[in-house]
């Protein structure tokens, strides 16, 4: 009774090492355990992470910390002392501040507008922006937290947004700082500079919780980190005593690998062919992609790296048929030989061997409100094996589907007929490449499949790419991810402001050299 | 796959919420007959409580002349039901189908011109009911198929389309039969078009106006109902069984996710408009060609009711064809009990007209109570 100890200490103390403690946080939810006796020390100036799978149980313990749910069981402590939080006006009263995986900033107003909002400074009833500005700069400068104060919202990238939800809460004194999963939306230039505002912040005394399951970055920032598994809480590590390899056994229950196991590519015949395809942005009044031109082959995977928003997504769009191409031309391998698909509608494509995995998931993925065996035949429910003489044969669906859950591993609550919209997003992911894998293909067009997952479904996804690779198949492969593109990829295409500016071998390569590309700093000639 | 309880089902908790619609409605309108007792000099809180009870009766609070008026308005609940059907079929398909009154116009003009053009002695009378109801059908469908192609390729919201088809097909019915040899001289009610019995159309009634009748005055009920009910059993067919069915519902539900599977959406919203289009033809031209009818034809400043009325009985019966049926028998239902009302008490028919409004009113809450119940289970979770 380890603990009912030290809350006696704690009280006769009245203070104590931890400014924040949960203690034995249990929330139940029906059908499943979230936190099943979560304990929980933060330090005072440290950066604890808390690591765990897609529906460990981290955000409902933050939930709960924050106030937005109540456990039925636990107490939590701030400096030794219980507190009670019913919702969020209680914890920022106590000092915790929350940057939220999705950011709640109000887009047509400036930076400054609001981070104030809702503490504004008055006279008179008027807002007085000047004090509130010098403060809100003088914390910019201590911090390191470079923003612009006048700029609106919806005009400032990602990384500044973030820096002014920093600010949100530095300028309400919060002395405890929860991110959840910040990285999940930055480019690596973007998240080098988060890391070490992170540490700028806890060397000013601030309290940090980093959710995450990026093993990498928790290496790299933390003090120390809490691992959950499936509601349960793991243990706590020291950083500098642990590995890479014990935080993943800890957080999935069994050793992980990091580096896909594949042998080298056999390249067949081409099967994707792509020749000097523009793709125009209509709101930037310029080509979005410029010239690309690039060949897939049967048994190799592909990959385009790139910084977001260097027209990976259009490029897709346009190869897909998503959107209309101005000018090039998009050759497929069909029946044995190549083919014109240009300008052949979608669904020519997804039936004569394109399968595709979109990068977004809720607009073009899925059909939020039709149930997940629904989502399984979304290209399908035509054919002869899902319908006769016009009706839709929903047994063979149901068949087809639960085979695919079983395969992939989908959880769901109320497994085939689960609402598209009731599932984790890690889960929903996992649905819709199990639909796209399963699906008959001769090129598999993955935009970002692992966005979300964790390491346990990251390696397995990774692993069927690689046996569909192994099959013959072609993949063309977009991602950000560094370690994914080295990992996977038989070759490395790397594309800048919508054109390719480089081809590397992942075997003679490094990631700094791919950075250096990737950033527009060094590029190959045509020849290249 | 687990079984959801009873109460946890969709259609349960959709049900549910339109009963609570149906019932806060009814208690408002209730105290509004209180309040009316009790600032107004002759009327009793006894004349409230009876008055409400006679609403609540419909056609039964009428006594010996209730099968009469239940037959009647069995027979007016079918053009309800069709452009109740008619919207509810566009709301599934993400569209929102105000155009309801401009079909049923063009309906009710096509199928009046098919049945009155054609001599019965040239075509056995139901061949010529047959072509009537399919013609009014098809120019319903073509004045639906406009918003959506407007929609569809341009982008145009249907809903402005839709209003602009509804002033547009008020005239031009009115100038087709002005002036025109199809207007009721004979009975000096120059305002109606000759009724359709007098080229021997009629809907069958295998009886059922006798059945339905008050003494010897038969009521107007036909075969009509039966063919609603048989169309909205076939379209929750349509919609939950079919390829066809799941492609609107998809297009509905999130038309880039349906673009990414390779349906062809703007074909689905065209499609959509048309078949909701003929739905609220189909329902005009039962009325007309039921024989007894007369239609008002300068209808160049008004739109007929029924046709906004659509929307209502689609939001309360969940969008759901079956739904659809039932919300629109009790729309009407109501709507005798309302002419009761004016009939049989102090009350006059502007606060029976205000009782049905509040109950409509209402019932435009029951999406939001179904969702209220959704969140409210979820926050137990």
């Amino acid at each position: 009774m380890d603990n009912l100890e030290a809350k006696t200490v704690n009280e006769n103390t009245g203070n104590s090492e931890y400014i924040i403690e949960l203690r034995n946080i249990t929330k139940v939810f029906p059908g499943i355990i979230a936190n099943d006796h979560i304990n929980l020390q933060l330090r005072k100036g440290e950066i604890h992470a808390l690591l765990g799978e897609n529906g460990a149980g981290k955000s409902t313990l933050m939930s709960i910390l924050f106030g937005l749910y109540q456990p039925e069981e636990g107490e939590i402590l701030k400096n030794g002392k219980v507190v009670q939080i019913n919702d969020p006006n209680d914890a920022n009263a106590l000092g915790i501040g929350m940057v939220h995986q999705h950011f709640k900033l109000v887009e047509v107003f400036t930076v400054l507008e609001n981070i104030i909002l809702g503490v504004e400074t008055t006279k008179n009833g008027f807002l007085s922006l000047g004090e509130a500005k010098k403060k809100v700069m003088k914390l910019s400068e201590n911090y390191g937290l470079n923003i612009d104060p006048d700029a609106l919202v919806e005009n400032i990238t990602v990384g500044m947004q973030q820096r002014t939800e920093i600010l949100k809460m530095l300028y309400r004194d919060n002395e405890i700082l929860i991110f959840d999963e910040p990285t999940a939306v930055l480019t690596p230039q973007e998240i080098e500079e988060l890391m070490s505002i992170m540490k700028g912040l806890a060397a000013e005394g601030k309290s940090i919780l980093f959710i995450s399951h990026k093993l990498n970055e928790i290496m790299e920032v933390a003090d120390r980190c809490s691992v959950l598994r499936k509601g349960k809480y793991i243990g706590t590590v020291n950083i500098k005593d642990t590995t890479k390899e014990e935080l993943s056994n800890m957080m999935v229950g069994r050793d992980v690998k990091f580096v896909v196991d594949k042998e080298p590519a056999k390249p067949g015949e081409t099967v994707l062919s792509i020749h000097d395809m523009c793709v125009y942005d209509h709101i930037h009044k310029k080509d979005a992609v410029h010239n690309v031109s690039l060949d897939v082959r049967a048994g190799e995977i592909v990959c385009i790296a790139g910084i977001d928003g260097n027209g990976q997504s259009e490029f897709v769009f346009g190869l897909t048929g998503l959107e209309p191409i101005s000018s090039g031309k998009v050759e497929l391998l069909i029946d044995g030989k190549m083919e014109d698909i240009t300008h052949k509608s979608i669904r020519f494509k997804n039936t004569h061997g394109l399968s595709h995995i979109p990068e977004d998931r809720h607009k073009h993925g899925l059909v939020l409100d039709y149930s997940l065996e629904e989502n399984m035949v979304l290209q399908r429910y035509f054919e002869p094996e899902f319908q006769q003489n016009g009706f839709i044969k929903f047994n063979d669906i149901r068949t087809y589907s639960e085979k695919l859950i079983d395969e992939f591993d989908v959880r769901s609550g109320q497994g085939a007929i689960t609402r598209a919209r009731s599932m984790s997003g890690g889960n929903q992911q996992k649905a819709i490449i199990a639909r796209e894998i399963d699906r008959k293909h001769n090129i598999l067009i993955a935009v970002q499949p692992t966005r979300g997952l964790d390491v346990g479904a990251i390696e397995f996804i990774h692993k069927e790419i690689v046996a569909k690779r192994d099959e013959g198949r072609a993949v063309l492969l977009i991602s950000l991810e560094l370690d994914e593109v080295m990992n996977l990829s038989d070759r490395i295409l790397v594309m800048y402001e919508g054109e390719i500016v480089g081809e590397l071998d992942p075997k003679k390569t490094d990631i700094q050299e791919l950075g250096l590309y990737m950033a527009g700093a060094k590029r190959q000639g045509k020849e290249g | 796959m687990e079984k959801k309880s009873f109460l946890e089902k969709e259609s349960t908790r959709q049900i549910i919420a339109s009963l609570l619609c149906i019932l806060g409605g009814i208690v408002v309108g209730f105290l509004v007959l209180v309040l009316l007792s009790v600032f107004t000099k002759n009327i009793s809180f006894g004349e409230a409580v009876r008055g409400i009870l006679i609403i609540l009766g419909g056609p039964f609070s009428s006594g010996k002349n209730a099968m009469f008026q239940l037959g009647n308005m069995i027979f007016n609940a079918t053009p309800l039901i069709f452009t109740g059907l008619s919207v509810a079929i566009a709301f599934k398909t993400g569209l929102f189908n105000i155009g309801a009154p401009g079909q049923y116009l063009m309906g009710a003009m096509t199928s009046l011109l098919v049945a009155l053009s054609i001599p019965s002695s040239v075509l056995p009378p139901v061949i010529i009911w047959i072509l009537a109801l399919l013609a009014g059908a098809l120019a319903g469908a073509v004045w639906g198929a406009i918003p959506g192609f407007f929609k569809a390729v341009l982008n145009v919201n249907e809903v402005i389309i839709c209003i602009m088809t509804n002033w547009i097909a008020a005239n031009v019915v009115s100038w087709v039969f002005n002036g025109s040899k199809f207007i009721n001289y004979a009975e000096t009610k120059i305002n109606f078009i000759v009724k359709t019995e007098t080229n021997n159309i009629a809907t069958a009634t295998l009886g059922l106006d006798r059945l339905f009748s008050g003494g010897s005055v038969k009521s107007y009920i036909d075969i009509s109902i039966f063919i609603g009910i048989l169309v909205a059993i076939g379209l929750n067919i349509m919609m939950n069984k079919t390829v066809f069915g799941y492609e609107l519902k998809a297009c509905g539900f999130n038309k880039n996710a349906s673009k990414y599977a390779g349906m062809n959406e703007r074909r689905n919203i065209i499609l959509a408009m048309a078949i909701a289009g003929a739905l609220a033809a189909a329902g005009a031209a039962l009325w007309c060609l039921n024989g007894h009818q007369d239609f008002k034809w300068d209808t160049y400043q008004t739109l007929p009711a029924d046709g906004f009325n659509g929307i209502v009985v689609a939001l309360l019966g969940a969008n759901n064809p079956i739904g659809v049926v039932f919300s629109s028998l009790f729309l009407k239902y109501i709507n005798v009990g309302g002419s009761n009302l004016a009939a049989n008490t102090s009350f006059n028919e502007y606060v029976s007209q205000l009782i049905i409004a509040m109950i409509v009113y209402f019932s435009g809450f029951a999406q939001y109570i179904t969702l209220m119940m959704r969140s409210r289970k979820k926050k137990e979770k």
